[in-house]
Order: structure tokens, then sequence, then C-alpha cells
């Protein structure tokens, strides 16, 4: 079949999506907030190298560590689906697959998420 | 999944190396991308010698001693020979730029020059620009009021007029647009840098009186959104303007507009 | 070979690009800035494995300890710091250029290369820091 549209038809195609911005901000915005948690993060797994099972709980259990960690796992992976999504968007344009691996990734977020949140608030109530 | 290698019909052959100019001692070598729509091979690279003692300093220069001198059939688009028509851009020595402003002595080893990356040939170095020209048009470039027109002309303050230096200089060669690798892999959603530069210029013209519209326009994840500060645009301009600077100054209107 | 003018004779090639194109000191911080993103999100899995062996039991825990001791892990955890360190100074590059400064042909090149030094310099400090406290 060959496609007689005009090239601005091509361009203009379904036109804007009004959309991007909030996008645009929001990556922006977790990827301020993990600065200051991850320095925070990374600190503390440096002074509990090594340390023992019953160490890790206890510290674990701490509100301030179980807070900040939690709040990590949180952000990051918000900012991480964010950063996928444009991956994906980016390289891969067969329509089927995008939009399965779109769901994917938001998929895969939300359970890692899930999971590592729950093990900490097990921890910090004492499971 | 997007191709990061060239087409089968694309991939590049070894070409002929056409013979050494004779008696001449100064030689620079030159590769030169070749692709005709007449004999249905791939494209290729042919090898020529320029003769230095007989030839201009650019690479212009070259490739029309080439032209005239040793093979009529190479192609390329050319005309003001001085930076200002923007019709000699081309990928020269593994950048983007004009090929009359770029010395050969800025350059080390063997010339290679290939048409501007990622676009659709239409013989040799001469690329068809049908979709950037399109992209152009649908930015609407040009002045857009809805107030009576004024007697004479639209008035501009000084400082105003000042804010389209560095944009009103862009003379459409597209280098910026085809070095984009966000452009090469979604060049038909991606309005790419030297559009987005138009379109600023467009949008802080304190005449125009349409810079809403404009945003609403551009406010999508693939027209504007597909710029992740690679920077090759800004890297490649062979007039020095900034493509990227003014993509992020969009992006910051974006943003105002709903803070 | 003959065709009438209003056919096009032959399907037209596509330039080459990446292979073609010299890589900007930008060009190449903005696609490791990509690898490392994507190298951290599966790093997650890790942190969440991590976690949950200590949500679970002590020999969970220590076998994940084992494995991220053993000296692959110790590889895998390098990488992920400098991913880490790399992605997070390549941040604050972006979060500059969003504020429309830094964006100029030299400026931003050195800063290109300031993210790569920085990135390097993070990760021995963090490592070395961390061989310090454990001894």
């Amino acid at each position: 079949m060959s496609d007689m549209r005009t090239p601005l038809n091509k361009v203009r195609g379904l036109g804007s999506a009004k959309d991007g911005t909030g996008h645009f901000w929001r990556i922006r915005l977790t990827s301020i907030a993990l600065i200051p948690l991850s320095l925070f993060l990374l600190g503390w797994i440096l002074s509990v190298g090594g340390a023992s099972y019953g160490e890790v709980r206890a510290a674990l259990a701490q509100p301030l560590i179980a807070l900040a960690a939690s709040l990590f796992i949180l952000i990051s992976l918000d900012h991480m689906r964010l950063g996928m999504q444009i991956i994906i968007e980016d390289y891969i344009h067969g329509e089927g697959a995008k939009v399965t691996l779109l769901m994917l990734n938001i998929f895969f977020a939300v359970a890692v998420g899930a999971a590592s949140v729950f093990s900490i608030l097990k921890i910090a109530f004492g499971g | 999944m997007v191709e990061l290698t060239l087409p089968k019909n694309s991939k590049i052959r070894m070409g002929k190396t056409w013979p050494k100019p004779e008696g001449a001692t100064n030689l620079r070598e030159y590769r030169i991308y070749r692709w005709s729509p007449d004999d249905g091979e791939n494209p290729c690279l042919d090898t020529y010698f320029v003769d230095l003692d007989d030839c201009g300093p650019m690479v212009l220069d070259a490739l029309l001693w080439i032209k005239n001198k040793v093979d009529p059939t190479l192609t390329l688009r050319r005309s003001c020979r001085e930076g200002i028509c923007g019709s000699c851009a081309m990928n020269i020595d593994g950048g983007n730029t004009l090929a009359c402003t770029k010395g050969m002595d800025d350059i080390s080893g063997a010339v290679k020059v290939y048409p501007l990356p990622h676009m659709p040939v239409v013989k040799d170095l001469v690329p068809d620009l049908t979709v950037p020209y399109a992209q152009l048009t649908s930015i609407d470039p040009f002045l857009k009021t809805v107030s009576p027109e004024p007697a004479k002309e639209w008035p501009q303050s000084y400082e105003d007029r000042q804010k389209l230096d560095g944009l009103y200089e862009c003379i459409l060669c597209f280098c910026c647009q085809t070095s984009c690798p966000s452009y090469w892999w979604n060049g038909e959603r991606y309005l790419g840098p030297a559009v987005l530069l138009q379109a600023y210029r467009w949008l802080i013209d304190s005449r125009d009186e349409a810079a809403g519209e404009r945003l609403d326009n551009l406010e999508d994840p693939f027209r504007l959104y597909r710029c992740h500060t690679i920077m090759n645009c800004t890297q490649a301009c062979p007039k020095g303007l900034n493509p990227a600077k003014a993509i992020a100054e969009i992006k910051k209107m974006m943003v105002e507009r709903r803070v | 070979m003959s065709h009438s003018p209003a056919t096009r004779p032959h399907a037209r090639p596509l330039s080459p690009h990446l292979t073609v194109y010299r890589w900007p000191a930008t060009m190449l911080m903005s696609i490791l800035h990509r690898i490392t993103g994507g190298a951290l999100y599966f790093g997650t899995l890790l942190v969440a494995w991590w976690l949950i062996a200590a949500a679970t039991s002590e020999n969970a825990f220590n076998l994940a300890n084992q494995v991220l001791g053993s000296w692959v892990g110790l590889i895998v955890l390098v990488g992920y710091t400098w991913a880490m360190m790399l992605h997070m100074l390549g941040g604050v590059r972006h979060l500059i250029w969003d504020t429309g400064t830094g964006l100029e042909k030299d400026t931003s090149t050195q800063l290109a290369w300031a993210t790569l030094a920085g990135s390097i310099v993070l990760t021995v400090l963090i490592w070395a820091g961390y061989l310090w406290l454990g001894a």
C-alpha cells in the first residue's frame, strides 16, 4: 500500500498530546529528593557493612532508618519507572511490544516496592 | 525495536579508487559516500586524491575540484560558498558541518565525507530534507497576531529585539537536526533541534501573540521531550548557535506556565 | 535499465549515522547516564532481595551476605556504587542545564568530563571509607 499522505500530514500526525511537562517535572522532583536520601542511606550501609543479622534488624527497626529506607525505595522506584518509560518510548516502536513493556515497567516498580517496603515494615514492627 | 544498524539496501560497499592526478606532489585523500538511484547497487565509499596545489583550502573547494577534474557525476548541493545558504551541510570527518566553511587543515588523515546522517539519500551527498521542512512548517514559523495591525509596523523595543540574537541567524542547514541521536531514532515524532530553535525564536518574539497556542502545540512527550540534552546539536552548529539552550528555555516556559 | 519517469527507480538508502559520527564527550556521558540508569533499575532487585532476606530468617540473611561478600558480589557492588554516583552526578548536571545554564559548547564538555571524573573519585572514596571503617 503506498502512502500518499503529505509530509505535513505525517508530521502533524494525531496532534499534540498536551502532556509531557508533568513527566519532566516529576522526574526532576524525585531526583532532587533522592540526592539526600541516597547519601544518607549510603552512609548507613557503610556503617553496618558486615554487621550481623541481629544488628542489621535492630538498625532497620529504628524509625529514622526505616522511614528513610522506605522513602528511598518508593521514590527511587517512581524515578526509575519514569526513566525506563523514556527508554522504552525511545527504542521500542512496535505498538504491541511498546504497550506491553510500558505496563511491565509499572508492574515491576510496584512489585519491587511492595516487597521491599513490606520487609522493612515487618522488621520495624517486630516481625 | 528501533534499527541501530543500517537497513540492507544502505550498507556501504567498498568503492573504487580513482587515479591520482598526474604530476601532483601535494595530495590529499578523500573518501566520499556515493549512491546513484539509477543502478540498484548499494552505496559505496569512493577514494579520490585532490591536488592541493590546484585547489582552495575548504572541503567544498576539494569536492568541486573532484567534480570538475576527476568525476563529474559526484553530486552535492552548494550555493553561496560562504556559510550563509546552508546548502552544503554534510557529515565531514565525523561531524556535521558546512563544507564551505570547514578547512581541510582542521582534519587529520583522509577526509571522510558522508551525507547528513540518518536521512534518505537522493543521490551521493544529497539528503532528502522533506520531513524537516514539513516539521518547520508545522510550528508556524511566522508572526501570529490578533490585535489590529498598526498603521506602520509592529514596534519592538531594543531589549526585546536583542532576545532574537543567536536565533535569527539560523540558516536551516539541519546540521544540528541530523546530529541528534534522539532525532535518528524518533525523527517522525520528535521535532528536532533546528525546528525547536525556530519554535523558540517565535515564542520569545515580543510582537507575537500566540505563545500559548505555540506551547500547546509543542507540549508532547515526543515533539519536545525527546530532547535528552545529548548536546550534539550545539556541538555541531556551524553558525555557533545553541539549539540545546533554546530547547531548555522552551522547557522552562512549559513549567513556568503551570506553577 | 529503463523505467518510466513517474516511478522511483530504487528505494533510497538511509545515510550512515552511529557508525560514522564522532562522539562528543556529552554524547558519551548521555548514553552512560542511560546505561547506568538501566543498571540501577535492575539493581533494585538486589536491594529488595537483601531486605526480604533480612525480614525472612537469619539463614536467608547470611546467604545474601555471603553472596554479596564474595568477589563476584563485591565487583557487582562496586559497579553498583559507580553507577549510582555517575547517575547522581549526571542528574545534578541535568538540573543545572534545566535552569538554562552550562549549555555552552565548552562548558557542557567540561561538565561531561567532570561527571565522569567525579563518579570515579566518589566510588574510590566510598570503598576506601568502607574498608577503613571495616578494618
